[in-house]
Parts: structure tokens; sequence; C-alpha cells
């Protein structure tokens, strides 16, 4: 395992102007940068929606024609009549997702069939790690890919807002050596606001570092009042956008609107944020899944209006902007008899933006026979997840990912863009 | 540079053998001396606070076994398939880990024997397993919090590792209790045929092979045992040297699932035979105990010089500074050598040392979020009746204890916990407890009595005596009375009660409140 968290991250301390005297470790320094340097060849974003616990994708993009979904999902299972919006002849979306026809209409969408992970665990813990350190089945990894795309393209002088996420806890993908910011919703607020105010003079926000000061001695108190200083300046610089930010449509109450909505308001005022992480809980889905009604689709109902409302919101932002939504892995193909699905294996992703070849269903399908089925009762795997992400991180930001940025990985081909 | 004074050695001692101060703990130490209260930290009578052990005892899971546990999150239960029948299943299950982790916290709180909950933290890190693995570890971690880590906190680390690798926890934990000799070529050959003749499917034949190829050798525990419990990362061992551990260690798992003893099991059957040589030395297989030979080999490995630098490395990195000093590390190093591990010597041997003591480190250690919450209580004397909301507030932190994902435990270093966003997060819980916004963790109202209610200009100095004894800056004092200004310039008649929660939240919030 490699030691996490030294010294890129001392060496942010040091670009961001937080020079405390540290001395750097080279041989680290060498491993984050000249290995994987890159420049950024094209100014883009990528949202990155995780759908945590492992999201029932075959009935998100619904083989709604096939009379072996259907008798393996008799309670659960979409068909025309239920509402499925049809993509082609063969593939339907959720009615819940409704709001994207336009997305597919307008080539935006992309959506990719039967992919996953190489390894074969059922654990979400395990999945997860795997997915979001892109290593499946490497322990030893523990980097989130998107780190590890912000630490290769890392540049002095760069902005230091790349990269947030929306929660109060960073998502694996996005932690490691690169220092990134977590925003907790209550900082969205005025009081969060408020709190801020009450320790900037502690911190030293406005004024200068005070000579003779006995408590700013030692060095590593130095750190500890220069980190309070970051965190209220670069907190600050995101409320004080979310201030000015306009938002061009009206967003559902949910949470999850919400922070989309904010989201929106940082991209559109063209600060070079480049990454942002979000969590959407709640997909694993044992009983009470249900079809046209039930849990299953009141989340993708939100899910898919939030973000149609998004990508109508960010206008022509969007033409440079990547919403990749993702989860650990699919379900079950059979329902089980609470009316929902157990942990599975192939699943499924959404593509959504500009520049992206939407408009037509991606990866490759295998039949829904005794054949074609993982273990005979799964969805089979046909395109490891890391071609998606090697892809996205392509073409969404022009960063062609190195050799050993997934380790023990031979690339496929998906022509997503 | 000038060495400490009295008193700031015993604000030193409480703030890295103790959780902080109490109002009253600086007098109390002060009075009774530091060597005598050493003495006390490190003994191994009953804890003092019998109020304390007797409350503890109303948590009815927390000395179970695994197996009474398991017995005890089963009962009574009715699944009929119900969403309210399998809530209720979810709320027995979590019982275990909501009263340990109830306990935890009580005791880094309330104990007298301060020193001996700091160590457990540092070796529940140490050697951490996870409530977040899944599964089973719900009905395990309780016995090993006590069969592992508090029984051998101030005994030898090698009876610690040693307990830690029969136990049930870690092997779940690390994968262990899965790995198994690796089936050969033909055993492979003969399960594909099978499942091909069963299912009349070339393809179902492969995968089934595939399948079990897959079931074999997990070199996840060995590698961690000496990556992260003894050697250290790379140190003194080689790929190869993984693999002859983990085939020693193969069938070292324990009897899980609904009708299992939850117990630990050594499986001939997933055992993997056979001389195996680690770091150049031949273990001899033992047909009659196949189980002495791994045993041999985790204890070699407690006993080699490697751990020996490595365990007092990161004791001395906990104990007293991110980067220590390398004479600190030499002298804990030799202490663990000499002692074959006993961990109060080498705790003598860290107080006996001038670097432990040298202003360069006083204060100069950033609090982990699990340190900063429980000073924060004990600073603030609080009544907890909802333990939920400190699970809370340290989930929010990402620090719950038993919950940490990576085998590396927790990190105690301040680069690990200083992202930008994280002090909000800190200054959030300030204000939120000060002003009392937690319900169910309260400070008692009688705690502003003490200032001196005639002078209000006095009240943050009186705070900032209890709350940072090792006192404030410049900037953190012009902070405080520009607060007590304000306040003074609108209120009629100071009341202790409004403007004392004020600055207490500052100062829980302060720079000087973050170091210890």
């Amino acid at each position: 395992m490699k030691s996490n968290h030294s010294p890129s991250r001392r060496d942010f301390l040091r670009t961001a102007g937080l020079t405390a005297g540290f001395t750097l470790c080279p041989s680290s320094l060498a491993l984050s940068r000249s290995s994987f340097s890159w420049t950024k060849k094209k100014p883009g974003s990528l949202v990155c929606i995780y759908l945590r616990g492992g999201a029932d994708f075959l009935n998100m993009i619904v083989p709604y024609r096939d009379d072996a979904y259907h008798s393996a999902r008799p309670t659960i299972g979409l068909r025309k009549e239920d509402g499925v919006v049809e993509l082609d002849s063969k593939f339907g979306l959720h009615p819940g997702l409704s709001a994207w026809e336009s997305l597919w209409k307008s080539k935006k969408l992309a959506p990719v069939v039967m992919v996953g992970s190489p390894h074969t665990t059922r654990s979400h813990f395990d999945a997860q790690d795997f997915m979001e350190f892109a290593a499946p089945g490497d322990r030893s990894v523990r980097t989130g890919w998107l780190n590890r795309y912000l630490a290769a393209t890392q540049k002095k002088g760069a902005s230091e807002f790349r990269a947030m996420a929306l929660q109060k806890l960073l998502p694996r993908s996005l932690r490691g050596n690169y220092p990134v910011l977590a925003v907790p919703s209550s900082m969205e607020k005025k009081r969060g606001a408020k709190t801020l105010s009450r320790f900037e003079e502690f911190y030293g926000v406005g004024g200068g570092v005070m000579e003779g000061d006995e408590s700013m001695m030692d060095r590593d108190g130095d750190v500890v009042v220069k980190s309070g200083k970051v965190t209220i300046e670069t907190l600050r610089r995101y409320q004080d956008l979310l201030e000015k930010g306009k938002s061009s449509v009206k967003y559902p109450g949910g949470n999850f609107g919400k922070k989309l909505q904010s989201i929106a308001k940082v991209l559109k005022s063209g600060s070079g944020l480049e990454i942002v992480g979000l969590d959407y809980g709640g997909w694993d889905d044992h009983a009470g899944q249900g079809g046209v009604e039930g849990n299953h689709h009141t989340r993708l109902a939100d899910l898919g209006n939030s973000l149609k409302l998004f990508c109508d919101d960010l206008g022509p932002v969007l033409d440079t902007t990547t919403i990749l939504v993702m989860t650990e892995f699919g379900r079950t193909f059979r329902e089980n008899g609470n009316s929902g699905t157990d942990h599975g294996h192939g699943g499924g992703m959404f593509v959504l933006g500009g520049g992206v070849r939407g408009g037509r269903i991606h990866g490759k399908w295998r039949s829904l026979t005794s054949d074609g089925l993982y273990q005979g009762r799964d969805l089979a795997v046909t395109t490891d997840f890391r071609d998606v992400l090697a892809e996205v991180l392509h073409g969404s930001l022009g960063f062609e990912p190195p050799k050993g940025f997934f380790p023990n990985y031979s690339p496929g081909h998906l022509n997503l863009y | 540079m000038e060495p400490l004074s009295r008193k700031e050695r015993a604000i030193h001692l409480l703030n890295r053998f103790a959780y902080g101060p109490r109002p009253e703990d600086l007098d109390m130490l002060l009075e009774q001396g530091e060597k005598s209260w050493l003495e006390e930290q490190l003994s191994s009578a009953p804890e003092p606070n019998r109020a304390l052990t007797a409350q503890l005892k109303e948590l009815e899971t927390l000395d179970l076994t695994p197996h009474e546990c398991f017995e005890y999150t089963e009962a009574d239960q009715e699944n009929d398939g119900s969403e309210e029948a399998r809530r209720k299943v979810r709320e027995r299950q979590n019982i275990p880990r909501q009263q340990l982790s109830q306990a935890l916290v009580r005791r880094a709180v309330e104990k007298e024997r301060q020193l001996e909950e700091v160590l457990c933290d540092f070796w529940r890190n140490h050697l951490n397993v996870s409530f977040t693995k899944g599964n089973q570890a719900r009905i395990l971690i309780s016995d090993y919090e006590r069969t592992v880590v508090r029984r051998h906190t101030l005994g030898n680390f090698e009876d610690m590792l040693m307990a830690s690798a029969e136990h049930p926890a870690m092997l779940h934990y690390l994968d262990n209790h899965l790995s198994r000799k690796p089936p050969t070529e033909q055993e492979l050959r003969d399960v594909e045929r099978r499942v091909r003749r069963r299912t009349g499917s070339r393809s179902q034949g492969e995968e089934a092979a595939t399948i079990a190829g897959q079931k074999g050798l997990n070199e996840n525990y060995a590698r961690e045992i000496m990556e992260l419990h003894t050697l250290g990362v790379d140190n003194y061992y080689k790929q190869k040297d993984v693999i002859a551990l983990a085939e020693a260690l193969t069938g070292w798992t324990f009897s899980g699932g609904s009708r299992g003893t939850h117990a630990f099991e050594f499986r001939k059957d997933m055992h993997d035979f056979g001389d195996k040589r680690l770091l150049g030395k031949i273990f001899k297989e033992d047909k009659e105990h196949p189980q002495a030979q791994g045993l041999a080999m985790v204890q070699m490995l407690a006993r080699h010089k490697g751990t020996a630098a490595f365990v007092s490395m990161k004791l001395a990195r906990f104990f007293v500074a991110d980067v220590p000093p390398p004479s600190l590390v030499k002298r804990l190093t030799k202490a663990y050598k000499k002692t074959k591990g006993n961990i109060p010597s080498i705790i003598q041997s860290l107080v006996a040392s001038e670097e432990f003591w040298s202003r360069e480190h006083y204060r100069a250690k950033f609090k982990t979020p699990y340190e900063f919450v429980m000073s924060a209580f004990r600073a603030l004397n609080v009544d907890i009746s909802d333990f939920s909301k400190v699970h809370r507030a340290l989930m929010d932190m990402g620090q719950p204890i038993y919950h940490c994902d990576d085998p590396t435990g927790y990190y105690d270093t301040a680069e690990s916990w200083l992202d930008p966003g994280v002090m909000a997060l800190r200054w959030e819980f300030a204000l939120g407890l000060a002003g009392g916004k937690v319900k169910g963790i309260e400070i008692p109202p009688n705690y502003y009595d003490s200032l001196p209610q005639e002078v209000p200009r006095l009240w943050q100095h009186y705070l900032t005596e209890h709350i940072v004894p090792s006192g404030a800056g410049k900037r953190t004092r012009n902070a405080l009375s520009t607060i007590t200004n304000q306040y003074l310039a609108k209120a009629r008649v100071p009341d202790s009660r409004v403007l004392g929660p004020e600055l207490v939240g500052l100062l829980l919030g302060s720079p000087e409140f973050q170091q210890q």
C-alpha cells in the first residue's frame, strides 16, 4: 500500500500559498508527477453521479420486448403499455426516466449496456472500492480514479478549485493525494456563511500573519491556521458563485435537485471547475423495488427529472460537460419474492452531455438465456467499466489515461465520443 | 528552547495520555504529581470510576462472544418479509454496534485511566477491523475489542497480534476465512466437465471453472500482517514471502453462517500443506499440528527487529510528532526488543525521553476528529443521553469508531485530516454543541456558574483557562474580545449563559483547540 496522503498534499498547501517550510519527498512526487504528467487539452467538466447500492439497470435500459425478461420479472417487468420510452426496437427507458426522451432525440444521451467489473464480487464494499479506485481486485490501489486524474494534470498556479464533492465526505473516486473540497450542505445556506464569518478573525482571513504571536510559533500550528484560512476562502468563493449564479429552470424540491442546481451555477460561472462528485444513495432494492410504481420508480423520476432540468439549466455549457451515471453492479436477472432484486453482476451506465455520440445504445448485448447470463442468474459483463471511464476522461477533459493509470487493464473501444 | 514548566508538563500529559483535561483535571494532576499519576495510568488495577463500570454493565451485548452475539441479534425475530419486520431485524442487528460505540465513547470521556483508552484507540487503528465490511462484522467486533485490543493493550504486542490472527473479526475483515489451497489444473478440468455435462452448455462449464479458479489463495491478510501490522511496507519482505505466509495461513477461518459456532476454526481441507520459507527461514510442515507452522511465522514476525522499529515509529508518531525524531524511535525500538514488545515498558521509555518533553512538540500535534470530539466533551463536562448523536458527529467528520474501510486504520497525522472544507465541519460542531443545538449532548447548566458574574470582560479568560489551559494566542484573544465587546454593547444585563456559550463555541473552533 502506498502512503496515502503525503507529498502532493503538502505541495498543494505550498502552491496555495501555504509555504510552511516542508521538505518534499522526491520519490513519491515522481510517482504522482512524471509518470503521468499530462496537460489538459480541452476545457471541459465531468459530473460523476454514483448510484449507491447497486442500481437495477435492467429496469432502466429495459429490453421491453424480450420474453425472457418478462418471464423472469413477472411483477416488476416493464412493457410498452406501462409507458416505457421506446429508444429502438429492443430497448426502452423506464417511464421514470421519460424526461430523457428529448435528450435521446437530440443525441445527448448514450446508454451503455452490460457494463461492469471483471471482478466477481457481490459485496457493495468491495465492488465500490474496486470501481472507484478503478482497480478491480487490487487492494493496493487506494486512490480514486478522479483524484489520479487531478494529480496527473496538476499545474502550479492553477485554480485550487478544480474539483469538489457536494457532501461531507469525499466519494472514494475523489480520495487521494490531490486535495478536493468537500462541501457540507449546511455551507450552502446562510448559516454556513455565518459560521465562516465567526471564525475569520481566528484564522487571519483578511489580515496578515501577526508578528510575535506566541500561538504561531510552531509550524504545525501554522498549518492549522492556514488550512482554516483556505477553508474560509474557498467556501466563500463557492458561496459567492452560488449567490451570483442564476438558474434558468426550476428544480424539484429534493436534495439531489438542489445540489445539481448549485453545481450548475458553478459550472456556468466559468470558474474552471473540472470535476464534481455526487452520490445518490438508496438503490439496494431487495424489497419493494416495484415496476411502474414503487421505490425504484420514485428515485428514477427524481434522477431523471432533476438531470434533465440540469441539462436545460446548463444551456450551452452542456456542450463542454459530461454527466456520468454509474453504480457498482447490476442486480439479479430474476425478481425475488419481495418485489425486488438481489446483488448481481453486469449493470449499465449513462453518459450524457455535449460531444457524446448519443441517440444509440452502446456496448454489446448478450441474450437473456441461461447461456447468455452470468452464472445463470445475472447479466453478463461485456464491457469493462474502465473502458467507459477512459473514454469519458478523454472525451470530456481531453485526458488520455496513460498506461498504468488503470492498473492491469487492457483498453477496449466503445466510441462514446 | 526553554524546558516545559511544571504546569506545561501536566498539560502535555493530559493532552497526549488523555483526551484532554476536564475542568478539574489539571489542578488534580498538579497536586498528585506526575509520577504517581503516570503509575496510576499504567496500573492494571480496576478502574476507579466505579459508577462508569456499573453503567457499562447495563450494555448487555458488550461482553458477549460472537456466537452469543449472533444468538442475541437473531432472537425473537419473526421475518414475514414485511417492511416493518425487516426494519425490526435491522434494528436488533445494530444493537451490538451501537452499544460498543457507546461504551467506547463513555470510556474515552469518563474513565480515570485515560491512557488505557488512548492506547486502545492506537491499537484499534493499528490492527484495524471495520463494521463497514458488512455481513458478520456486526457480531464479531465487540468480542474483538474485548479479547484482542483491550485485553492486551497494557500487555505485550506479540500476544495482541497472535490474538488478532485467530480472531474471526480479523480473518473476516481481511478475507482470510476464504483463503484456501488453490485448485489444481486437474481439479479445474473436473469442475468444467461436470458442469458441462449437467447443463449441456460449454460456456457454463468454462465459467464454472473460472469461478473455481478464483477461489483459492487470498493474499490479503498475509500482506497486511507484514505491511501494516508488523514490518511496515516493503520492509524485509517480498512478494514470495507474502505468498508463503498466505499459504501457511490457508484454513485459518471461522465457523460462520446461521448454523456456525462463530469461533475460530482451523480447516485442514482448506490448508495448503508443505514446508514454507518466510524471510529466508524454513518452516517445516507439521502433520500433527498443521496450524503450528502459521503460528510460528506470526510469532517470528512479532519478534522481528523490523516490527520493533515499525511499531515504535508508529507509537512515537502517535504520541509525540507527525515526523517523530529518529533518536526517539531508536530508543523505543530498544525498549521493544528488550521487553519483547511490552507496551507499558515502551510507554515508560517514552516518558523517560527528552524528546517527549521537548517544547518543539508541546501542543504541536493536530487532533484527529475523534480526539477533537472527545476532548470537547471532556472540556465541557457534557452529559450525553443520545449516543447516536456522537456517532453522527464522528461520521460527519469522517472518523466513526470501528468504521474505517481501509486496513490502514484511521491516520493520526495532520495532513490526513486537513483537507479544505474539513475545518468548517469542526466549526459547525463547535457552535452547535456550545449553543445547545445538539439534543442529547448537553453542557451542564451550572457550567457557567464559576465565572465571575460581575466582570463579563473576564469570562473569556476563565473559559480559555478551562478549555485551552495552554493559553490562547493574540489573534484568538482579540477575536474573543471582539465578540465580548459586541455582546456588551447590546446587552443591558450581561448574562454568562448567553455570552458564555458563544465564547465556548469559538474556543472549541479556535486553532489552539485543534492542537494537543
